[in-house]
């Protein structure tokens, strides 16, 4: 007891017990002092100002300037060698397993991509098609990066070229906890087995993905964020040369890797501008190729996306590009249940789709618009939409035509312009001319669109002429709220469209319009005759005013399986079965779309049995998946995963500012 | 009286409009927006959005505009148009009041290299075509305008009322309850101070006090709820306000969806987490304000005259001791209005707190602001209340 009342030691016992306890709380290693150096950027002279006439943003990008930035190839990753032996060097199974370590071998293994394209995507290329894989190969990586100078001393842990510079790279993503997961696994294993130091910046995404930072100025070396892959592959504007964004080009384009290889461009400009299935698939194989050759861009995997839902129910079709909701009109239960009831996590903004691009609401709104078309297996089907209407089964020609000057063509840049010398276009060969005088020969497509017969309103109303002329009358406004008019523009709204009777139209393109997805019908109706209660038609109301109306923003009148019957704000919507549906009433009654504040509440509520089902946008892919999986080993509930369409890259910036 | 009312509410006026003005600025600098969705996507093909699209997405929400521009036409949806006072126009209709298309230069370098870069105005807004929009009457006025994203394009005012009934209801039952429960607590802890009662009281408000209404709320759930209905024993439902479809409770049986038991069972828990976070406050509030009147020498006189207790405590101690508690009630306005996010939120709430966070979280900046703007009001009228109730409490104090 006396020991501790002289004060000096009391002190002294107190930091004896204090400072491990601190030390094992917080305590790092003293880092090593970091050397700061002021850059002082030099200018000589003021710049010449000139004014640039803005132009509309067009696919076609302005070819970077000689002399300007970005020219000077980046002194690591400008070497294929060491691009490919980062490849070589990344153990992609063990990122999955990092993030979705729940999941088995095999459905791991199901997330890897060797290209930009889903291995299940009608354009994928495979070995077979000569694209170049690069398996968890460290020899083979630390070979190459022999090969490219890169050594590794002895007693050191980072390669160094012979000047000394070591080989480290900052590696540049979001801050989101899934991402520094997987990175922190990335940063290991890049420096343990091949010696390459990567510095993780884990920025906001409000930064890395802002108008005039991040990404769209090329601010990095490595950089990592994800695509979303569809049905239709597109890719031009993030791999063509004239999509390098650039300070002479005001940064457009999205090729921000800043990779120039011409086969490369050539072959994925020609995918989009052919309408020929098996020409597409060629061209996008031949891109694939020299992708994974250059290796500017190394895809890590896909996504995970899970759905779960009760066992009752029956003819779900989750898919990872189309919305479970898609095929609602198939649905069944086995027990005696009339109701099936959706758990969301974010409620509808509107179900005027025109104004939104939530995936809520286009599964909200396609329970009572029905769907014309659907995406399963990144492909498309005919739902409503009497066929595809392909140059095949004779719904559409593609026609050579004479145009001359004062026409109105689709110019190279994807942009309606009245032709005159100087304006850029693409001829029926497929080449890119400028127009001097004359005629010149270019293609048209003119496609009819047939809805299947008997279509009706849900208020037993049939679909007429007049509701799809003012379908495409609205869409095309600009005042209706639509955020993109390109495709309107390709065929000059209303002008363009002949609705030639109550369930088909046939639309005439503009000279040089090759929409590779042209067969798909691109207009459904809208309720003419519908009567507001205001007293007006629906006809009558002015464009700018159908995203405030309740009739068109709360409680649509739709031919799709179900009738939106109630909509309590923050709770639920509550559909009825649709009698008058074309393909016949939906089996299940009710259908409730229930809004939960989180993923929590709403895996807690599936497997009570207070919901039905939680679909992708909804389950996500984080813990609560494991909790679902889980649940359906045990047999509560029926769960699936599958690879999202959604795929993590890590692009390799070739040049330098 | 009547003149400090008229100063009070005068500096109202300009508290309201000052924090507005902070608040707007604030939101107006945040990440995010109805067009965030357009930097993440393939900008190809059919749905190419080209420079003229953002600018006609811009002008609907206003985004083309100057921030002071904007401001005082949420607050006050003003200008509308060109300012005109007996058909003469008070600034040129053609004053530049946005931008439409940012312009661009071109900077050559003197070493070669070129840059563009954003400088100027390309197509700027005026005032005359401010008139050809749509335009609210300003939030000064009760319009609070259209929601951007939670409700696109729908008055933001229809969707304040279909959560407003239900913070109500659920801030004020936990409140009476918490008044009614939590002041008796702290008064009998104070008079019985040291006892077990004490003890026990000041060990449980002092839990309830320091564990949030999240990790409450979490917890009651998987006790009352999941836990308990894995047990077989009676269970509470989870959250939301009102079932879809009917369930079984254990010795209770068939609850039908939508009906008043279904309703009163899915309220217990948000309320009884609600009602014991105010209690856990309010009654050690009550008790150290107690003790403290309790050892004042008039209360010693009102002893020493043979007063009875009851009465001590009742007439002399509790008046006084319930001056500073008023104060505290007057924060309880806003929330009474503005719900509590986080509980709302745990429990599946559809009330105005969850609104908030929802609104937050999908960067819809009218609906925050409207809220925002509704709790500043409220926090002002309570603070005038809470002063105009301390001349009823304590008649010494006078508003002069």
């Amino acid at each position: 007891m006396g020991i501790f009342s002289k004060r000096p030691t009391a002190i002294v016992a107190l930091m004896a017990v204090l400072v491990p306890i601190l030390a094992a709380c917080g305590g790092a290693p003293a880092a090593p002092e970091v050397i700061r150096e002021t850059v002082v950027v030099v200018q000589t002279a003021e710049p010449i100002r000139e004014t640039v006439v803005v132009a509309p943003t067009a696919e076609g990008g302005t070819p970077g300037t000689t002399g300007a930035a970005f020219t000077t190839p980046h002194p690591i990753l400008g070497d294929p060698k060491v691009r490919q032996a980062i490849a070589y060097c990344t153990n992609r199974p063990e990122l999955i397993q990092s993030v979705y370590s729940y999941l088995t071998p095999e459905q791991q293994e199901g997330l890897l991509m060797d290209t930009n394209l889903p291995k299940t995507h009608w354009a994928a290329a495979s070995d077979a098609d000569g694209i170049v894989t690069y398996p968890f190969d460290p020899e083979k990586g630390k070979a190459l990066l022999e090969e490219a100078g890169w050594k590794l001393e002895e007693g050191e842990t980072v390669r160094a070229n012979a000047d000394g510079v070591p080989l480290t790279l900052e590696f540049t993503t979001t801050n989101a906890q899934f991402r520094i997961t997987w990175a922190t696994v990335l940063e290991k294993q890049l420096l343990d087995n091949c010696g390459i130091q990567i510095i993780r910046k884990h920025a906001p995404a409000s930064w890395w993905f802002g108008s005039a930072s991040g990404l769209r100025r090329r601010d990095f070396e490595l950089g990592a964020y994800a695509w979303v892959g569809e049905a239709d592959p597109g890719g031009r504007t993030l791999y063509a040369c004239d999509q390098i964004p650039l300070p002479d080009n005001n940064w457009n384009g999205q090729n921000y890797m800043g990779w120039c290889n011409q086969s490369a461009s050539n072959a994925i400009t020609a995918a989009n501008n052919t309408l020929n299935r098996d020409e597409r698939i060629e061209n996008y194989k031949a891109f694939q190729v020299e992708f994974t050759k250059d290796m500017i861009s190394l895809p890590l995997f896909q996504r995970l996306e899970a759905y779960g839902w009760n066992k009752a129910l029956q003819n779900m079709k989750p898919d990872p590009t189309e919305y479970i909701t898609a095929n609602a009109y198939e649905w069944a239960r086995s027990d005696n249940e009339d109701t099936i009831i959706l758990g969301f996590t974010q409620e509808p903004d509107t179900m005027f789709t025109l104004v939104s691009s939530a995936a809520v609401q286009r599964q909200a709104a396609q329970l009572v618009e029905g769907v014309l078309t659907t995406q399963y297996n990144y492909d498309f089907q005919p739902v409503l939409q009497d066929g595809l209407s392909t140059i095949e089964s004779g719904k559409a020609k593609n026609e050579v035509i004479e145009v001359k000057e004062g026409d109105t063509v689709w110019d190279a840049t994807g942009a309606a312009v009245e032709l005159k010398p100087g304006v850029e276009l693409i001829n029926s060969d497929g080449e890119t001319v400028t127009y001097q005088s004359g005629t010149v020969k270019m293609n048209q497509l003119t496609v009819t669109y047939d809805l299947i017969e008997g279509i009706t309103w849900s208020d037993g109303e049939p679909l007429k002429k007049a509701d799809l002329e003012l379908g495409v009358k609205i869409v095309c406004d600009p005042k209706s709220g639509n955020v993109s008019l390109t495709f309107c523009e390709s065929h000059q709204g209303a002008e363009g469209m002949n609705v030639t009777s109550d369930t088909s139209y046939t639309i005439t393109f503009l000279p040089g319009v090759q929409w590779p997805t042209y067969y798909l019908a691109p207009y459904g109706g809208y309720p003419s005759h519908l009567e507001l209660s205001d007293g007006r038609k629906l006809a009558d109301v002015p464009a700018e005013e159908w995203a405030t109306l309740p009739e068109v923003a709360e409680t649509p009148l739709g031919y799709g399986p179900y009738i939106l019957k109630e909509w309590n704000k923050g709770q639920s919507l509550v559909y009825e079965a649709n009698p008058n549906f074309v393909l016949g009433e939906p089996k299940v009654k009710n259908v409730v779309i229930q809004i939960f504040a989180d993923t929590n509440a709403a895996v807690a509520a599936l497997l009570t049995g207070e919901v039905d089902i939680l679909e992708k946008a909804t389950l996500g892919a984080g813990p609560e998946v494991e909790t679902v999986l889980k649940a359906a080993e045990e047999g509560k509930i029926e769960a699936r995963t599958d690879a999202s369409p959604t795929w993590e890259h890590m692009d390799m910036n070739l040049f330098v500012r | 009286m009547t003149a400090y009312l008229i100063r009070r509410l005068f500096q109202m006026v300009i508290v309201t409009v000052l924090s507005a003005m902070l608040g707007y600025s604030l939101l107006y600098l945040a990440p995010g927006g109805p067009l965030l969705f357009l930097q993440q996507m393939q900008n190809t093909g059919r749905n190419r959005v080209s420079e003229e699209d953002i600018a006609r997405l811009k002008a609907r929400y206003e985004l083309d505009l100057y921030l002071p521009v904007r401001f005082t036409r949420w607050l006050a949806g003003f200008p509308s148009g060109p300012l005109q006072v007996g058909g003469l126009n008070l600034l040129p209709p053609d004053t530049v009041v946005g931008c439409a298309i940012p312009g661009q230069v071109r900077l050559r370098y003197p070493d070669g290299t070129v840059e563009i870069r954003e400088e100027g105005c390309e197509r700027v807004v005026t005032l005359a075509d401010l008139e050809s929009r749509r335009s609210s009457r300003g939030i000064l006025f009760g319009d609070f305008g259209l929601s951007q994203q939670i409700a696109r394009d729908r008055p933001i005012s229809d969707l304040l009322m279909s959560r407003l009934p239900y913070t109500l209801w659920l801030m004020g039952v936990s409140t009476l309850l918490a008044i009614l429960i939590g002041v008796p607590i702290g008064i009998y802890s104070a008079v019985r101070q040291y006892s077990r009662f004490d003890y026990a009281m000041t060990t449980i408000t002092f839990v309830g006090s320091s564990l949030p209404t999240l990790f409450m709320g979490v917890m009651a759930i998987l006790i009352f709820s999941v836990l308990a209905k894995d047990a077989g024993l009676p269970y509470l439902p989870s959250g939301g306000a009102q079932a879809v479809r009917d369930y079984t409770i254990p010795w209770i049986g068939r609850v039908e969806a939508g009906s008043l038991l279904d309703r009163f069972l899915r309220f217990i828990m948000p309320v009884s987490v609600l009602t014991f976070f105010n209690i856990a406050g309010w009654s050690r509030f009550v008790r150290a304000s107690m003790l403290e009147v309790l050892r004042q020498d008039y209360v010693r006189t009102a002893r020493a005259k043979g007063v009875q207790e009851r009465l001590v405590i009742t007439k002399h101690a509790l008046r006084n001791a319930l001056i500073p508690f008023v104060t505290l009630l007057a924060g309880v306005l806003p929330t009474l209005v503005a719900g509590a996010a986080i509980t709302e939120s745990v429990f599946n709430w559809p009330g105005m707190g969850r609104l908030l966070v929802d609104a937050l979280g999908r960067s819809d900046y009218t609906v925050a602001m409207a809220i925002l703007f509704i709790s500043t009001v409220l926090v002002l009228i309570g603070y005038l209340i809470s002063d105009i109730l301390y001349t009823v409490v304590d008649p010494r104090i006078r508003l002069t």
